[in-house]
């Protein structure tokens, strides 16, 4: 079992580039995620349903189709391969293609917990800080976005979780390219098919196993603290 | 011009709320049955709900003008609107809460307000931390510091039982005094009205069904047959004078200046439920129902306390029952609600002189005072 307490460099690496990618990821979804959330829990409007179901596409999809479409979209024939690459932004095959890939699977479980958080914030308290003077962005900032701010910590930490164990959309749209894509969940798989691999894939099955006990952990203490800070509901 | 004018149209769903006042510049008090347009008036003011017409001008200062294009979303329109379940923010602090809509030169000072309705001793709490009525005083200071040009308060009584509503009631009083702002106030408990507003409004399936003081209610036919569905009551002001032995407060009612009342001890009604302190300004409030009617000379020996002499002043008749108002000298006229036949058989009218008798136990007396928060039970 000493193997099992010493990650090698290339393991160290692939440490590093997971929690970068899972980091990047999390912060791409957390604000168009808030305010898909927001926007799903308190406006009506046309098309609605629409966004509702394509937010929500990722999260019933196979990864690999994710990926896939992803691919198809963003890469050098996609319809927005031209514009990219004129722009120097190639995603195919690139830490940024993982992070892309990691984001849109992330972001419905982002915009859910959003969604169901800001849901239970009482309208009225935006109404009553309204006739106090508070136009609509302060009235998100002040009172909407404290009041839900637990929803919204846990739903970047399922985010964040999701992206760490992403496999199937990241092989597809980025590959499994070491030090540049090869995230834990590929570097495991990786090990599983060479020849003494086995090691190494049990490392980091260790290290994915407290990587994410950590992050649940640290996410259920910070949505305690929130919840005392915020009186613990409307009374 | 001077006072409120207010025109709002809201059609919401087969409901109609068609309004168009000329208010006096202080406290309108809104009374009408449950679902009658009280607080959808309120909150189409306060631009919470859509109006398909709407125009609030206050002393000729035109808040909203739907029609002209004036129609400034709620958190530009300068209306105070204090809900009946408090709404304060439950993740600031009560101090947080007060400046939340603190308007900078709005002329509104944070300590005054603080001192006015005795909140220092709290700023630093949470909203749960605290009871139900420093709430609502809490939510009534914030909607202060915003500085307002109308205040609307929507129930703000309530969501609290009569203790509670006791350490709201007072403080009430006082922001009236201090700030007099242009004020509607919205109630169920016409006693509540009456002890905070200058002048009623009677709103019913959406329309205006009488406006004026209490008398001048009570003279209109309409308007009578209304209150009685909705809890008919009036108050008479006076002070707190003393308790007796058995648990009955004594209360020497306020007489109108320069005339005597002839029998001094006749201006002295004994209450059966008390809530204020000896010396405390107070208001007796009783139900027409209450009160029985009877021409003197009185031979018979009655187990009733309270007997206050007077003359019929009017004789409003409605379909089930006749509202005699009745001046006893003192500060309020006295209302007893009787049957047609007993007109007949005591052969009421104008002028006729009768004695107004009453229970003690029908008779509760409540403090106007804000010297004490707390309930003075």
């Amino acid at each position: 079992m000493s193997a099992v307490a010493v990650l090698s460099p290339a393991e160290w690496e692939t440490l590093w580039l997971s929690l970068q990618v899972s980091l990047a990821a999390t912060a791409a979804v957390a604000g168009p995620g808030v305010a898909l959330g927001w926007l799903l829990a308190r406006r009506e409007f046309p098309g609605k349903l629409l966004l509702d179901t394509l937010v929500h596409l990722p999260l019933v999809l196979t990864p690999v189709v994710v990926g896939y479409l992803l691919l198809l979209t963003f890469g050098r024939s996609g319809p927005l391969g031209p514009l990219l690459e004129a722009l120097g932004i190639e995603v195919a095959f690139t830490t940024l293609g993982a992070v892309l890939a990691a984001a849109v699977v992330a972001l419905p479980l982002v915009v859910r917990s959003v969604r169901t958080a800001v849901e239970l914030v009482d309208p009225g308290l935006e109404d009553a800080a309204a006739v106090l003077g508070a136009g609509p962005l302060r009235r998100f900032r002040t009172v909407t976005l404290p009041l839900a701010a637990p929803g919204v910590v846990a739903g970047l930490t399922l985010g964040f979780a999701r992206s760490l164990g992403e496999f199937g959309a990241t092989i597809t749209l980025a590959g499994s390219i070491a030090g540049e894509t090869r995230t834990l969940p590929l570097a495991i798989f990786q090990g599983t098919q060479v020849p003494g691999g086995d090691g190494a894939a049990l490392r980091l099955t260790v290290v994915s196993v407290l990587l994410s006990a950590a992050a649940l952990l640290a996410s259920e203490l910070v949505v305690r603290r929130l919840r005392r800070g915020a009186g613990g509901g409307q009374t | 011009m001077s006072g409120l004018e207010i025109r709002a149209l809201v059609q919401r769903g087969g409901f109609d709320l068609d309004l168009d006042l000329r208010l006096g510049r202080g406290a309108t008090g809104v009374f009408g049955p449950s679902g009658a347009g009280k607080s959808t008036l309120l909150h189409a003011i306060a631009g919470l709900l859509p109006a398909e017409q709407l125009r609030v001008a206050v002393d000729g200062e035109v808040l909203v003008d739907a029609a002209a294009g004036v129609s400034p979303p709620p958190h530009q329109r300068r209306v105070g609107l204090v809900f009946q379940d408090h709404r304060l923010f439950p993740h600031l602090s009560i101090a947080r809460n007060l400046r939340y809509g603190e308007s900078a030169g709005g002329g509104v000072d944070l300590d005054e307000v603080v001192d006015l309705l005795d909140l220092g001793e709290l700023l630093e709490r949470l909203p749960r931390d605290c009871s139900g009525g420093l709430r609502q005083r809490v939510a009534i200071g914030r909607a202060l510091l915003a500085a307002p040009r109308l205040l609307l308060l929507d129930e703000p009584l309530s969501s609290l039982d009569r203790g509670l509503k006791l350490q709201v009631l007072p403080f009430l009083r006082r922001v009236q005094e201090r700030f007099g702002l242009p004020t509607l106030m919205v109630s169920h408990d016409l006693s509540d009205l009456l002890a905070l507003t200058d002048e009623l409004l009677l709103v019913n399936g959406g329309r205006a069904a009488g406006q004026g003081d209490l008398p001048s209610i009570a003279a209109d036919q309409g308007a009578v047959e209304l209150l009685a569905g909705s809890g008919l009551s009036f108050s008479l002001p006076g002070r707190m004078a003393r308790r007796d032995g058995t648990g009955l407060g004594w209360v020497e009612l306020a007489s109108r200046a320069g005339e005597g009342l002839g029998d001094p001890g006749c201006c002295e009604v004994a209450c059966g439920e008390v809530t204020a302190e000896i010396g405390d300004e107070v208001e007796v409030i009783l139900g027409p129902a209450d009160i029985v009617l009877a021409v003197p000379p009185m031979d018979a020996r009655l187990s009733l306390t309270n007997h206050l002499l007077g003359t019929v002043e009017r004789i409003t008749r409605t379909a089930a029952r006749c509202l005699v108002q009745v001046d006893c000298g003192l500060e309020a006229s006295v209302l007893a609600e009787v049957t047609e036949r007993a007109v007949e058989r005591l052969e009421l009218a104008p002028g006729v002189p009768v004695v107004a008798l009453f229970k003690a136990q029908a008779a509760r007396a409540r403090g106007l005072g804000a010297q004490r928060p707390g309930p003075a039970r």
